[in-house]
């Protein structure tokens, strides 16, 4: 017993001794808050942040170069930890969704050529603009949908993209993939949108897209002050005080979607129930 | 006079029958002709004369912007109603010159030749750039430039391509036929002008009647003219080099860095037309065919004529049209509609009616090989494809994606029917974005 | 010699510690994504593997045996693998803090890798000399990397097609893996035993 207790504790001490000699002789110099901060980080390696995953993050937090605020999916949770970590004060961001404004999938809008190729958008675009007449229109080969880390694109069976407003966190990674910039980030708490992203003039549209803004400048009409008209192109004023609500039956082309009644049509996504996010909820009173 | 062919390469039928033996027809004037500030590799035009102004036939009407450029002379003699964008052949809008024609299609005045014995080499180098040459085989490369390789580069052979081996196309056939004078001379100025020796003419095995032609016109001549076995593309560039000369050009080079020059037979008619005339750039011979037309012909076309005034000529469209080409069926871009005009590199317009072209479907990749057997570059078509279609472009370029001359081969050779040139071009896109940031 | 070289090619291919054994299944399916990171992970362990084998076979001829301590081979092992393991990690981390990165997790794992306890029990098990001991597990170390590496560049060919849903990442790797296993029995017979 006693030479079995002596024979391992000396091995094991010689083991220690040249560990910590080694230790000492390759050292590498690391923060211990890193360590801590990818802890409480979402671990989804997204790159919202712009920083090479969370690893990156964190080191670039430790650097000064990154806010807290700068994780998206994290949300205000994720702030005001990593805040907590560092000592400093969390800065709770404006959360965002990111919205698709177009509605014109294959049965609404027409295309000047038939695509025969790679089902990606960015190469569809590559070929004399794309196949769809309308400039500004989503293409419907789901290159978005595959870019997001989340699971929040889906394409319709008419080949328009849709995203589900409870899973989209704001990394906008879809907004840079996307090469007809019909992807738009918006301000979480805004339900209505105009879907349409064309400035052609209204008879244009109306040749190509059965339910394009055409400015007609009725929206603007009939709830002053929550639209902006702006190159033939309606848009809701998010920071208007006014609501945008009142207009949306008034559209004659109906591209105004007031979320809160249902995703665009072929969207499988069941209405959003306000709140949201749970975790961006203010505290009932 | 065969000479060893590359490796890889396809065997598609020619289709040439339809305008083989048609002799070149001059095109009437349209009611307008949009003129690109960019139909050649490098830095677009800048246009020097104002809206509303009236040029003749022949006179500069876009400068070049720096070394790599080529400027646009009018075709014929009118007014320029516009400078605005107008669709390209490539897809896209882009910047153009609107010219109307006033039916005179009368000259310009001080355009004079002069014996090429008569000038340095600087002064025809001058004035073929100031004649606006590009190549004319398709790439539209600014010639001047082509011929001014760095003092490093000893060249010492020219080699001329006539082998067009794109089907259906009978464009530089017919010239080497009709106008074979033209391009010898042509081909001696450029000889002289480079100091080299040793000049290959290479044509195609398909096209025994220009062979035999051009054969007899060079007998009194350096110029070497050499058969060559048909298979496409035989007429790219770096397999006419080695199907010419033995010669290969190494990964990511030139041919002047094997010592050789290779221009377009088009190219060194015109570049006589240049010296000895004094004429600029101003019309092509181009295939207008398919079976999608009624009456196919090889036309001789101001530079800027649109596309439907060219259909209109040869009597119409047949049937349904399914695909339209400028260019040729391997390598020519797929057009929208007619609404574009031709430029300087449009060889041939195809019209396809759908009996002849029809949507192909796609199935999985079974690894069969095919394509790698087909490239002529010797490159993967099919693995630097799916890491394209995984946006995997390091391996993309690791894998050589950059040596494609995106000739098509792996496209037609494909069983599965796969866009193998669009993922090719993707990662070619994706790599040249990528080096230009850095 | 020739009974050096049975031993070695034995190791290697024969009784390949991954493929016929079935030891060291754990980073050979974790760290065979890409073949650099297998690779790395391959050279590890032949350090690893030899020298704890080495110092294994010392201890248990001149301390376990001497006192009569047999019993005590698994714990006193294990030490000798963690302590070399811990040093490995240091070295990596210092001199390629991006293999140190790539290879994450799998690293400190080694030390609970059953193919390094195995092959240094092995070599006590068959008797063999010190020689012979240092020989078997360069062999079983090389056949380790050489699986690792063969594993990762078909994995990595694989993630190029069109793999079905339900079978991509693990599922098909380790069909993969199966089908890596069958092809190596075709060396059996080539050494006896």
């Amino acid at each position: 017993m006693l030479s079995a207790i002596l024979t391992l504790g000396l091995m094991g001490l010689l083991a220690a001794v040249a560990l910590g000699l080694a230790a000492r002789k390759f050292a590498v110099e690391t923060d211990p808050r890193e360590l801590a901060l990818v802890e409480v980080m979402p671990g989804a390696n997204c790159g919202a942040c712009g920083y090479p995953g969370c690893g990156g993050f964190a080191k670039a937090l430790l650097e000064g170069k990154a806010m807290a605020s700068d994780c998206s999916p994290g949300g205000k949770e994720v702030a005001e930890r990593v805040a907590h970590i560092l000592g400093v004060e969390a800065v709770a961001p404006e959360p965002e969704v990111a919205v698709v404004l177009c509605q014109g999938d294959n049965q609404k809008a027409r295309v000047k050529y038939l695509y025969q190729g790679l089902r990606d958008c960015v190469a569809a675009q590559a070929l004399a603009q794309g196949p769809k007449e309308c400039p500004g229109g989503c293409l419907g080969l789901g290159t978005c949908a595959r870019v997001c880390p989340f699971g929040a694109i889906e394409m319709t069976a008419e080949g328009l993209a849709v995203i589900s407003r409870r899973k989209c966190t704001g990394c906008r990674k879809c907004v840079g993939a996307c090469p007809r910039k019909v992807i738009a980030m918006t301000p979480l708490h805004a339900e209505v949108h105009v879907l349409c992203n064309s400035h052609d003039k209204g008879a244009a549209v109306r040749k190509y897209c059965d339910i394009g803004c055409i400015a007609c400048h009725i929206c603007a009409k009939t709830s002053p002050g929550a639209y902006r008209i702006d190159n033939f192109l309606a848009r809701v004023d998010y920071e208007a005080r006014q609501s945008p609500l009142e207009a949306v039956p008034k559209c004659p082309t109906r591209c105004i979607r007031d979320f809160t009644q249902g995703y665009p049509e072929g969207s499988r996504f069941a209405p959003p129930v306000v709140p949201l996010h749970a975790k961006d909820a203010a505290p009932s009173p | 006079m065969k000479s060893s062919a590359f490796s890889g390469g396809v065997h598609p039928q020619d289709f040439k029958q339809f305008t083989a033996s048609l002799a070149v027809e001059s095109c009437p004037l349209p009611e307008e002709l949009v003129l690109p500030l960019v139909m050649h590799i490098g830095a677009p035009a800048t246009p020097c004369v104002e809206v509303g102004s009236r040029v003749k036939k022949g006179q500069l009407i876009a400068a070049p912007k720096g070394f790599v450029s080529a400027g646009v002379h009018a075709s014929t003699s009118g007014e320029i109603r516009a400078i605005e964008p107008r669709m390209h052949v490539n897809g896209s809008r882009m910047q153009a010159m609107v010219l109307v024609p006033d039916g005179e299609d009368a000259w310009a005045d001080g355009l004079e030749g002069a014996g090429p014995n008569e000038l340095t080499g600087d002064d025809i180098r001058d004035r073929i750039r100031a004649a606006g040459i590009v190549g004319l085989g398709g790439a539209a490369f600014p010639t001047a430039v082509k011929l001014s390789p760095p003092e490093a580069k000893r060249i010492n052979t020219l080699i001329i391509n006539g082998v067009e081996c794109e089907p259906f196309l009978t464009a530089d056939h017919r010239l080497m036929l009709e106008e074979g004078e033209r391009v010898l001379d042509g081909i001696e100025i450029l000889r002289c002008l480079l100091g080299v020796d040793r000049a290959i003419l290479g044509i195609e095995d398909n096209k025994p009647d220009a062979i035999a032609h051009m054969d007899k016109l060079c007998r009194k001549s350096v110029v070497e003219v050499k058969a060559l076995p048909v298979r496409y593309p035989q007429g790219a560039e770096k397999q006419l080099i080695f199907a010419a000369c033995g010669r290969t050009v190494p990964s990511g080079g030139l041919p002047m860095d094997v010592g050789v020059v290779v221009q377009n037979v088009g190219t060194a008619a015109a570049v006589s037309d240049a010296i000895r005339k004094g004429r600029p750039l101003v019309e092509r011979i181009c295939t207008v065919s398919g079976p999608g037309l009624v009456r196919p012909a090889n036309l001789r076309i101001p530079i800027g004529a649109p596309l439907s005034h060219l259909v209109k000529v040869c009597g119409g469209l047949r049937g349904r049209t399914t695909k339209i080409l400028a260019g040729g069926p391997m390598m020519g871009m797929a057009q929208a509609g007619l609404e574009a005009s031709a430029t300087k590199g449009t060889s041939g317009l195809l019209i396809f009616d759908e009996t002849a072209a029809q949507l192909r479907p796609e199935g999985p990749c079974i690894r069969c090989g095919r394509c790698v057997s087909a490239c002529p570059m010797r490159i993967s078509p099919t693995t630097i494809a799916a890491y394209s279609r995984l946006d995997m472009i390091d391996a993309a370029e690791q894998n050589n994606a950059m040596d494609c001359i995106e000739c098509g081969c792996c496209s037609y050779i494909c069983p599965a029917g796969l866009p193998l040139v669009q993922s090719l071009r993707y990662a070619r896109g994706a790599i040249a974005a990528r080096r230009r940031r850095v | 010699m020739t009974e050096l070289l049975i031993i070695f090619v034995g190791a290697l291919l024969v009784n390949n510690v991954v493929l016929a054994r079935f030891l060291g299944i754990c980073p050979f399916l974790g760290v065979s994504k890409k073949v650099e990171t297998a690779l790395g992970m391959g050279m590890a362990v032949i350090f690893v593997m030899t020298v704890a084998s080495v110092v294994s076979w010392y201890v248990q001829y001149f301390i376990l045996n001497r006192f009569g301590l047999e019993y005590l081979q698994t714990i006193a092992f294990i030490l000798v693998i963690a302590a070399l393991v811990q040093m490995v990690e240091m070295v990596i981390q210092k001199v390629s803090p991006v293999l140190y990165q790539s290879l994450g997790i799998f690293l400190p794992l080694i030390t609970t890798n059953c193919a390094v306890l195995g092959i240094a029990v092995l070599s006590i098990q068959k008797e063999y000399g010190f020689l012979e001991t240092v020989i078997f597990s360069l062999g079983s170390a090389g056949g380790f990397t050489l699986a690792m590496v063969l594993f990762a560049g078909l994995r990595e060919r694989v993630d190029l097609g069109p793999v079905p849903a339900s079978f991509r990442g693990t599922a098909i790797a380790l069909v993969t893996g199966g089908l890596l296993s069958l092809a190596f029995m075709g060396f059996a017979g080539l050494v006896k035993g």
